[in-house]
């Protein structure tokens, strides 16, 4: 049904377009390609084609009980459009080709109705864990933490309102999506009770534009919330590794989610460091053995990373090479490194605690990840990424005989424009 | 005499009363037992809805008092897999890693569908086990579900064959066992498949090893297929000794055909319902008998019923010697229930459940159908040995030297 409705977002969107924008005879049109392809038509629309591919080689443990992971992933085969029409709407467009159950990622609309206030509509990313809003060619490290990719609630249809005040230090997000977002666990989507959740996000950069403060220009803390209808059934929040097997089940749950997140970056210049602090929180009514109300199931999940191009290019999103290789130096190398935790529990576990998913009290499990590595930006479009992961799983606290130290590499070529 | 012994030994046994909470008084049938399934209301409504399934849902499991928290239960079985009363499967170690019951990781839950009498299953294993053949213990029970404790009608529960039988039977449970899984539409008696071992995987589904290799698991069932196909008839003991024990085979054969038992060994789609175990660090292996609620379906089932459809039982029937083994192992089950405890313990189950069926909200019988298939049963216990006498009397009178007086007793 969601893949139905993001077709038809799409359909629309351009119908939208086409009709909104009928080109003038003797309209100006320009078509240029200075990162990607773009066509221009006077001031009345652009079209930016993107494309970008992510292609693994990897190196697992095996573990008991899971599935052998295949050294060669062709992890991310996405293409896209964006642009501009009417002055005042910009737009997005993109699927990935990788995947036939959930294709369509990024399909919205913005309209930018006042200074300060901007509305989005579409398919897009619940406001909730800069890691999470991260666009995937721009990550530091091979994958998402494990909190941003499994606590974080994915994209759903939804509007929302979004803009920056105050001379851009506060940033704002705030909307209502249709479900609890594509992480959620299908069985969720698909249910009758399924509802609506709402979200936020505050991000406060105080001294953006500061000329006394340059090293804190970049400085950015922020705040973010969802609060969604859960419905009955094992639709819990599972926990998964590195390799992307389950440590932790779905419990049954019933009620409403919660999440609440914290986050901070900072990148004064070649150096950065961000992290996140983030928990989940799901009412389980109704779902003891006996019918009674258990404690709520808690997910709880951290990240602390920092970076540093040692060839010297500013810290930002989108790394540009100031000598890229083969033309004019070696392009730009950074070293990355990131600790993390992902650990699930009922709340306040206390004495034994068991593993069936109607259980009260549910002991935490938990994954501590190290990552560090090397990313090579030969240019513009093309970067290397070698990076090696610890594991540790715990079982209240203690390291599960034989998952106390898994290693793992991952070597990705990424190519995109 | 050994046999009337064991006999003897286990009516004694199933008759003690014990208020111990052991696994032993959960299925010595001395008493109906009482179990208590814990379970949410929505994974009661579930499990009914998708019968089909092998999903597990979390229960707590109590009986006499003792709540083992925590444990999976699933819908099980073939043609008795139903949703008006579903028989079940409960793991105590599906969520808790080495939780138990007394020793028991699982037990497992029959609605007794096709058994009106909801005794005939429950009998034939205590007959095999008092011939001396390894075979589950069952026991009846009233089941009781939900926060309300709702009675959900009688039920049987058996051991399951599992590395705890193994222990309890073979004093190891290291060896390889396997459960056999009956391919609709095909009649398979022993017939060498050919070399594929991979015809093998689907009909012998493994229980123990189950992450060794192809090769590791079914070799051994190929080579004793192949000996079994290749054996003489008039040696097969001597040439299948490294593989099969042919007298137990025999005793097999005998208690199932004394039963009537339709739906086992050379049942009417070939062989069904058993296990096999083949022993820790030897080619020799055992059958288990497994689901025997087709018995006590004709008084006059001949001794060769469906023999010729096997390759080993036809080899056995057609070879006098063998036969002749076949026939005295008949006629010692007949001695054996002919002294009459096979038909009081049919008696006494029958005192023993009857309310509780009459109050079962769930079974598609009715009273009558269960006073009368009772009836049977017990009618099966007490006739049936003469009719396997007077066929042995025609069959190979020699036989009955020294058995006279007993047939002479006992006209059909």
């Amino acid at each position: 049904m969601a893949r139905s409705l993001v077709g038809r977002i799409v359909v629309v969107a351009f119908a939208g377009v086409v009709l909104g924008v009928a080109v003038p005879a003797g309209a100006q049109v320009r078509l240029t390609f200075d990162k990607h392809p773009s066509l221009q038509v006077h001031k009345l629309f652009t079209v930016d084609l993107k494309a970008n591919t992510q292609t693994d080689f990897r190196d697992f443990p095996q573990e008991t009980g899971t599935a052998p992971k295949d050294v060669f992933d062709l992890h991310r085969v996405r293409v896209g459009i964006e642009g501009t029409f009417l002055t005042r709407f910009d737009y997005q467009v993109e699927r990935e080709l990788h995947d036939s159950t959930q294709p369509w990622r990024d399909v919205y609309v913005d309209a930018r109705v006042l200074p300060g206030l901007e509305l989005r509509g579409g398919h897009f990313k619940i406001p909730f864990s800069l890691d999470q809003q991260t666009g995937s060619m721009d990550l530091d490290f091979n994958y998402r933490s494990l909190a941003g990719t499994y606590l974080a609630p994915g994209r759903d249809v939804g509007v929302m309102a979004h803009g920056h005040l105050l001379n851009d230090v506060v940033r704002y997000q705030a909307g209502v999506f249709r479900q609890g977002g594509d992480n959620a666990r299908a069985s969720e989507r698909t249910d009758p009770q399924t509802d609506r959740t709402f979200a936020g996000r505050l991000l406060v950069k105080p001294w953006d534009g500061s000329k006394t403060h340059r090293a804190l220009r970049t400085l950015a803390a922020g705040v973010a919330f969802t609060d969604g209808a859960l419905p009955a059934g094992p639709n819990g929040l599972r926990g998964k590794t590195v390799p992307g097997d389950s440590f932790f089940e779905h419990l049954y749950v019933n009620g409403r989610r919660q999440r609440i997140g914290a986050e901070l970056q900072w990148r004064p210049s070649s150096f950065g460091v961000q992290g996140e602090v983030m928990r989940a929180r799901d009412q389980r009514f109704g779902q003891g053995i006996e019918d009674d109300n258990l404690p709520d199931a808690v997910a709880r999940g951290w990240y602390v990373s920092s970076t540093w191009l040692v060839t010297g290019e500013r810290k930002n999103d989108s790394v540009e090479p100031a000598r890229p290789f083969l033309t004019h130096g070696i392009g730009a190398v950074e070293i990355a490194g990131r600790v993390e935790q992902l650990r699930l529990s009922s709340d306040s576990p206390r004495g034994n605690g068991f593993s069936s998913p109607r259980s009260a009290w549910i002991a935490p499990r938990a994954d501590n990840v190290w990552s560090a590595g090397v990313n090579w930006y030969l240019n513009n479009y093309i970067k290397l990424q070698a990076h090696v992961i610890r594991e540790q799983r715990t079982l209240d606290g203690r390291a599960i005989p034989g998952q106390a130290r898994l290693w793992s590499r991952i070597l990705r070529l990424q190519f995109g424009f | 005499m050994l046999l009337l012994l064991a006999f003897c030994a286990s009516g004694a046994r199933v008759a003690a009363q014990s208020s111990v909470a052991s696994v032993d008084s959960l299925l010595d049938g001395s008493a109906l037992n009482d179990v208590w399934i814990h379970i949410n209301a929505r994974d009661w409504e579930d499990l009914h809805t998708h019968y089909p399934d092998d999903t597990y849902y979390p229960v707590d499991f109590e009986w006499q008092g003792v709540k083992v928290r925590n444990s999976g239960i699933r819908v099980r079985g073939n043609a008795t897999r139903v949703d008006h009363k579903p028989s079940l499967r409960i793991d105590f170690n599906h969520y808790v890693d080495g939780q138990d019951l007394s020793g028991l990781k699982a037990i497992v839950i029959n609605n007794s569908w096709h058994d009106p009498s909801f005794l005939r299953d429950d009998l034939s294993m205590l007959l095999f086990r008092t011939i001396g053949i390894p075979a589950p213990r069952q026991a009846h029970a009233r089941l009781y579900v939900g926060p309300n404790r709702e009675y959900a009608g009688v039920y049987v529960i058996s051991e399951e064959v599992s590395k705890t039988f193994l222990t309890a039977n073979f004093g190891e449970d290291n060896g390889y066992l396997y459960e056999f899984h009956h391919q609709d539409g095909e009649t398979y008696g022993f017939q060498d498949p050919g070399p594929d071992l991979a015809w093998y995987i689907p009909r012998f589904g493994p229980k123990t090893h189950d992450t060794e290799s192809v090769a590791a698991l079914y070799m051994p069932i190929r080579n004793l297929v192949q000996a079994v196909n290749d054996a003489p008839q008039s040696d097969l003991q001597a040439r299948l000794s490294d593989y099969l024990d042919v007298n137990t085979f025999i005793t097999e054969l005998a208690v199932q055909n004394f039963l009537a038992q339709t739906d086992g060994l050379v049942g009417g789609v070939g062989m069904n319902n058993f296990y096999l175990y083949r022993f820790a660090n030897k080619r020799v292996s055992m059958l288990i008998p497994w689901d025997q609620d087709n018995s006590f379906s004709m008084m006059d089932m001949p001794p060769s019923w469906n023999m010729n459809t096997n390759v080993l039982a036809g080899k056995i029937w057609d070879e006098p010697k063998y036969r002749n083994a076949y026939l005295s192992k008949l006629l010692d089950i007949a001695d054996l229930v002919g002294r009459g405890g096979f038909e009081q313990e049919a008696a006494r189950e029958y005192a023993q459940i009857r309310d509780a069926v009459y109050q079962d909200p769930l079974t598609p019988y009715s009273r009558d159908d269960f006073d009368q298939a009772t009836a049977l049963v017990r009618q099966f216990a007490r006739e049936r040995g003469s009719v396997i006498r007077q066929y042995v009397a025609t069959l190979a009178p020699e036989l009955l030297n020294g058995r006279s007086q007993s047939l002479s007793l006992r006209g059909r």
